[in-house]
């Protein structure tokens, strides 16, 4: 019973983060994205707009739903919630300090990255089932796009796994105790952070629902709180890998030269959102300033440039490790 | 040799220079933007010192307008004085263009600055710039200059139909 | 053999010929049954991108066939924005023509003004004064580089990026209100009259110019830095759309679309109109013809305008503003064409006078129809996101297009 009664609480806890997290960041995107524009972004309701997202959340719960008529009723119903779900599963593993995880998985980064490779399944649904031409073109290009780069995403973060030994994410943290791991492995980042963008569908890589091609790609015909579970998890998808980023290269919620007892019990888990946050602001800076790139490109990136500069990297940090570990002994 | 990449870089920079410019939003309703002088918006009607209005009746701007949004409906009296019942104003089909303001020959129109023209009642689009007033008579002692009227004081603002005591049909 | 017989000997259930060879039916299991697996038909998907599109710069619509991602054929659909301005122009005086032509192309609405001025000026014989001819100069020119920022910035929207139209729609703002202060409106101007001008350039206008010069030449490196240097928008553009020569000569491309072409003309140069054959400019050309040549090319265009408007500034002369034309203009019995360069292309007024107020016929050649036409022809074959780029390489307003 006692035990029903923390899973569910753990749950909520995520649920909670979760869309505290959507609310938060929507508000910061349309912030940043109006600054780096020379505009202002929301201005009027609350002090400098803060409360207009939560205005437009009451927005989509309470606008009218309607279902195109010849759409796959069931896949149409289900594909939100298919994209929702991992979205928030994917935070279970994340360490926000030694201690506070919604669940320390001894294989966590792998179960993320499974995680959040059944968002685009959710996706396709989405595009496939709306029966809209662009609707179909956009789940197309994203799953081509979430196929081709599951494997540079998770090449990119095995040269850590190497280093570490380990694949809990709780461990990667502890293990960057001495150096970030950036800097030894600042390739393996750049690769991780290009796979990364293209797996959260983000500028320039926003093919699925590249505005000017497919006008909303595969939530085109999506409205009220439907569109509202897709576009939720979007940010929150948004979140969980910049979490990753922050775990896997920049410490996690340590900081450099202070011991984490002096920082307990708040100050971890501040740390990490912070980086966190920073992670983001790169991703939305990004968003704001480059175009798109085109498919067979994205493709060719993927196949011909990530995957093999990859192994290389993977192969170098094998080396490297097996040769150091010669020379300790 | 540019290495590959860094106009992505410098991309970024240039993103990042633009936002430390700042906002150049104003923010509408709140902050408004000062119209120059020449700036052309509403057609609304000029008078003379007296508050009468300088309308002579004369139908050039009538004529003149390309999108005959200006009708002038006028009765001469027996002293071939004229009076003027209805000299309307299509708001929703005039595009502003001022070409009726440079040829009325005693200035007796003006473009106003009042651009905000909204209107929650189709029906308020089209009212009377003058009802119901005696035409001015020119030869009687010309008005050289009508009355420095700043337009924007003059317009009809909010109401205007009611504003010169015209009916609003 | 009659036409009958055949028919009949075709049809499936046509008697079968004496001893012919009649195969047993297979079982069930065996037969072999269309899987569609063995025998991949793909189907064309016809889409439709606009009237209502987030990229159609107004309202295109154009029917794209494609297979897949690839564009299999293109048409090009208008008329959504049509709104019979040719025939509005039959019912209105010379004098009021240029609110019309504001309204052809509304992004350089100066350009169609001075182009149906000149044609009327040829019609009435009039001699029009030195300032008037260098103000147009100069008003032309701001609104080109007004009008491809617009371009600059919505071709950037094609290619996905978002933070440079902002940026160029912020330098526009400076130029609209400079136009507005001068003209009355910002974009519908009717400012330009048959005889000369509306009135003279208001108190302060070459300060403001200047001001904004001076922001405006760090902007269009800026500018040209932050999309053209990108590699991304490289790479999208590249080789992307070639229009060669011989196709922009046979199609009758104008303006910036042809010099990228490498073909070089410009009316600007060629028949010089206003004050431009006193003014010192270069007018850029490339040989490429993809939208990569045509962004560089309008890149370029853009300064050598800015050069251009200081020159205007420096010298110009004093005098009149405008002729003195009557208010109602009679023009005698004939026809005028005249041509002006516009950001999009040639646009070409023709008026055919009958003796009245107003023209018998008025015709006038959108430039951006003709490049339309040519996107059109080079778009098969193509990405979806190549035919959008394509689309926005060559600068189409509908407004000019539909009329």
């Amino acid at each position: 019973m006692n035990m029903i009664l923390v899973a569910s609480l753990r749950v909520i806890a995520a649920l909670g983060l979760m869309l505290l997290n959507g609310v938060v960041l929507i508000y910061m995107l349309r912030k940043v994205l109006g600054h780096l524009h020379v505009r202002l972004g929301p201005m009027n309701v609350g002090w400098h707009g803060v409360l207009q997202t939560l205005n437009d959340v009451l927005k989509l719960l309470t606008k009218e739903d309607p279902t195109p008529t010849n759409v796959d009723k069931v896949l149409y119903f289900m594909a939100p919630a298919i994209v929702f779900v991992p979205s928030l599963a994917a935070y279970a593993a994340l360490p926000f300090s030694k201690t506070w995880a919604i669940s320390n998985l001894a294989t966590g980064l792998l179960f993320t990255f499974a995680i959040m490779s059944l968002v685009p399944l959710g996706v396709l649904m989405a595009g496939w089932s709306s029966s809209n031409k662009w609707s179909l073109l956009g789940g197309m290009r994203a799953v081509g796009q979430q196929i081709a780069y599951e494997v540079p995403l998770l090449l990119s973060a095995l040269p850590i796994v190497l280093m570490v030994g380990s694949l809990n994410l709780n461990d990667i943290v502890a293990a960057q105790d001495r150096v970030w791991f950036f800097i030894p492995q600042f390739p393996a980042l750049l690769l991780f952070f290009i796979a990364a963008l293209v797996e959260l569908n983000q500028t320039p890589f926003d093919m699925s629902e590249a505005e000017s091609e497919l006008v909303a790609g595969f939530a085109s015909e999506y409205s009220a709180m439907k569109f509202g579970l897709l576009f939720l998890s979007e940010f929150s998808n948004m979140f969980v890998m910049a979490a990753l980023i922050v775990t896997l290269f920049f410490g996690g919620w340590s900081l450099p030269f202070v011991p984490a007892e002096m920082l307990t019990p708040i100050g971890p888990p501040v740390i990490f959102m912070i980086k966190t946050y920073l992670i983001i602001f790169c991703f939305m800076w990004i968003r704001g300033t480059f175009p798109r790139v085109r498919v067979d490109q994205l493709q060719q990136l993927g196949w011909k440039v990530l995957l093999p500069a990859n192994l290389v990297w993977l192969f170098v940090t094998g080396l490297a490790v097996k040769v150091i570990e010669a020379v300790a002994r | 040799m540019k290495i590959w990449g860094t106009g992505l870089l410098n991309g970024l920079r240039i993103s990042m220079r633009n936002m430390r410019r700042g906002p150049i939003t104003m923010q509408y309703p709140f902050e408004k933007y000062e119209l120059p002088e020449r700036a052309r918006w509403t057609v609304v009607p000029l008078y003379d010192a007296d508050g009468v209005p300088v309308c002579t009746a004369c139908m050039t701007c009538v004529k003149t307008c390309p999108d005959h949004v200006l009708a002038l409906d006028f009765t001469t009296n027996e002293d071939r004085s004229k009076h003027i019942n209805h000299f309307s104003y299509q708001l929703g089909a005039c595009m502003m263009c001022g070409l009726c303001v440079e040829a009325c020959p005693f200035t007796a129109i003006a473009m106003s600055h009042d651009y905000e023209l909204a209107r929650t009642d189709p029906a308020t689009l089209e009212y009377d710039l003058l009802a119901d007033v005696a035409a001015y008579k020119p030869k009687r002692d010309k008005p050289a200059t009508p009355a420095p009227v700043t337009p924007t004081e003059s317009a009809p603002q909010s109401e205007p139909p009611a504003a010169q005591g015209g009916d609003a049909s | 053999m009659t036409e009958d017989s055949r028919l009949t000997v075709d049809a499936p259930d046509a008697p079968l010929a004496e001893g012919s060879y009649v195969p047993a039916a297979l079982p069930v299991g065996l037969r072999r049954v269309p899987s569609g697996v063995d025998e991949v038909s793909t189907e064309h998907l016809v889409v439709n991108f606009g009237p209502q599109h987030p990229s159609t710069h107004g309202v295109l619509r154009m029917i794209i066939e494609a297979d897949g991602e690839e564009v299999v054929g293109a048409e090009m659909s208008i008329g959504y924005l049509h709104r019979g301005i040719e025939k509005l122009a039959e019912h209105r005086r010379y004098n009021a023509l240029g609110t019309l032509m504001d309204r052809g192309d509304y992004v350089s609405g100066i350009h169609g003004e001075l182009a149906v001025a000149l044609a009327t000026e040829a019609l009435i014989e009039v001699e029009v004064p030195e300032k008037a001819h260098w103000i147009r100069s100069l008003m032309s020119e701001v609104n080109r580089i007004a009008s491809h920022l617009v371009w600059y910035g919505t071709f950037g929207l094609d290619a996905g990026g978002m933070g440079q139209f902002l940026y160029a729609v912020r330098d526009r703002e400076m130029l609209l209100d400079i136009l507005e202060a001068v003209s009355g409106s910002r974009m519908m101007f009717n400012y330009i009259r048959p005889g000369g001008v509306l009135a003279d350039l208001p108190q302060g206008t070459d300060r403001k110019l200047l001001e904004f010069l001076d922001l405006f030449d760090i902007h269009i490196e800026e500018h040209d830095q932050l999309l053209g240097g990108n590699e991304i928008f490289q790479s999208r553009v590249h080789g992307v759309g070639v229009i060669d020569k011989e196709t922009a000569i046979a199609f009758g491309l104008t303006g910036a679309n042809l010099r990228a072409s490498g073909v070089g003309f410009d009316v600007r140069r060629d028949r010089p109109y206003a004050a431009y054959d006193k003014l010192e400019f270069s007018v850029p050309m490339a040989a490429e013809g993809d939208c990569w040549a045509r962004y560089a090319v309008r890149m370029e265009e853009m300064r050598q305008s800015a050069r251009m408007v200081r020159q205007c500034l420096e010298g110009m002369p004093e005098g009149d503003f405008t002729a003195k034309v009557p208010k109602v203009l009679r023009p005698p019995a004939g026809e005028a064409y005249a041509a002006v360069e516009s950001p999009r292309g040639e646009w070409g007024v023709h008026v055919v006078s009958d003796g009245t107020e107003s023209p018998y016929r008025l015709r006038y050649r959108p430039p951006a129809l003709f490049a339309l036409q040519v996107v059109e022809a080079i778009m098969p074959g193509s990405l979806i996101a190549d035919a959008i780029v394509m689309a926005g390489s060559v600068d189409l307003v509908l407004g000019e297009i539909d009329r």
